[in-house]
């Protein structure tokens, strides 16, 4: 005998909760969820450590569902890339509503929640980091314009001056450069995966900076983020805001960061038999820049805080 | 998409669909458990706070006054 389920909802035949939670995009939430944390631990006072967790949870739960309604919205794009055709959504395993809800839920309740446990100052600014990823990113600039990812790249920046107006309750010269700091990283790191799959980002029409411009002015462009970039982490040593540790640190990783940039910001891909391994060795190397920056941010607070 | 067939289900097709309607109730009982949790938390961690403050308001200069220190 075999019984048909009610056919009366949008219910989805076979998302399992795995689905829904590959729809936050965990891997982005990670750096999300440690660089909240960072801002967090590096800013001036001290904050009760349910506070924190509710805070940094607040952020993650906010990643997750401006994730999630950018993979609703963009769910046939991804359809049409090798790097995102496994996603829920084109794979078929969920509706789409469900996803778009989802989203919706899991934003609504992180600022609500992020007001009522922390603060309405972080809540504002992480409701205006959801709406600019799902929103100014996702619909606006990214099918619009190349310089989709340098201003939609501000998206990714607001984490850790959240963590930090967590804190403090109100905003500094310091969370500004934390965000300008994840701002500024944002263009070479993104551009440096999207020259090893350019392809895919032509095939369903994103003017992404290799697709728009070529690759030559990309790498240049690389380059030129990549020369800012090095300066402005050193600010907040320059302004007495961070100590030695960090500035140091910063320093080393920075000129790091640049030589990379350099090798592919002056090379030339040799065509279609090049595997592209300056391009995949800055991306690497990227994102662990960003994970040790703001690790040697946070021990330069614990070193100072034991030193005084 | 997924197919919302008109079609009833094999008894295969139907045991998969329960099991992963099964796990998304578990996931969400988890979820939710986890919420009341961390409300109960931030209220308790509120309540504290509100509470010395209040003391602290009561009695502004207890400790910095030099009969608190003399006593």
């Amino acid at each position: 005998m075999t019984i048909a389920p009610a056919q009366t909802s949008f219910t989805p035949l076979d998302a399992d909760w795995r689905d829904f939670f590959a729809l936050t995009k965990p891997r982005v939430m990670t750096l999300v969820i440690f660089t909240g944390l960072c801002g967090l631990l590096a800013a001036p006072g001290h904050l009760d450590p349910v506070l924190a967790f509710t805070a940094i949870l607040c952020i993650a739960v906010g990643a997750g569902g401006a994730a999630a309604l950018n993979q609703w919205w963009e769910a046939d794009i991804d359809a049409g890339m090798k790097r995102t055709r496994h996603r829920p959504l084109p794979a078929g395993k969920m509706e789409r509503t469900s996803a778009r809800d989802f989203g919706f839920a899991l934003s609504g309740g992180a600022v609500m929640v992020m007001g009522l446990a922390i603060g309405w100052l972080a809540a504002a600014i992480l409701a205006l980091s959801i709406f600019y990823y799902a929103w100014i990113y996702t619909v606006w600039l990214k099918p619009r314009t190349p310089q989709n990812i340098v201003i939609g790249g501000g998206a990714g920046a607001f984490p850790p001056m959240i963590g930090w107006i967590a804190v403090t309750g109100h905003i500094t010269l310091m969370p500004v450069l934390l965000f300008l700091i994840i701002f500024m990283w944002t263009p070479p790191h993104f551009w440096a995966l999207a020259l090893f799959v350019q392809t895919d980002y032509a095939k369903v029409g994103i003017p992404m900076m290799p697709v728009v411009a070529g690759e030559r002015a990309t790498r240049h462009q690389i380059l030129g983020y990549a020369a800012l970039l090095l300066p402005l982490t050193l600010v907040p040593w320059w302004l007495g805001f961070a100590g030695e540790v960090y500035g140091l640190s910063a320093l080393a990783l920075g000129l790091m960061f640049l030589a990379l940039s350099a090798w592919v910001g002056l090379r030339r891909s040799s065509g279609a038999g090049d595997t592209m391994k300056p391009e995949k060795r800055l991306f690497a190397y990227s994102i662990l820049y960003l994970f040790v920056l703001f690790a040697m941010l946070v021990v330069d607070r614990v070193v100072a805080s034991y030193g005084a | 998409m997924t197919d919302f067939r008109s079609q009833p289900l094999s008894p295969a097709e139907l045991a998969a669909f329960r099991a992963r309607q099964k796990s998304r109730s578990r996931a969400l009982a988890v979820v939710l458990l986890a919420l009341v949790v961390l409300f109960f938390a931030i209220t308790i961690v509120k309540i504290r706070n509100q509470s010395a403050m209040r003391a602290a308001a009561s009695h502004p200069a207890a400790s910095a006054s030099p009969l608190a220190e003399g006593k």
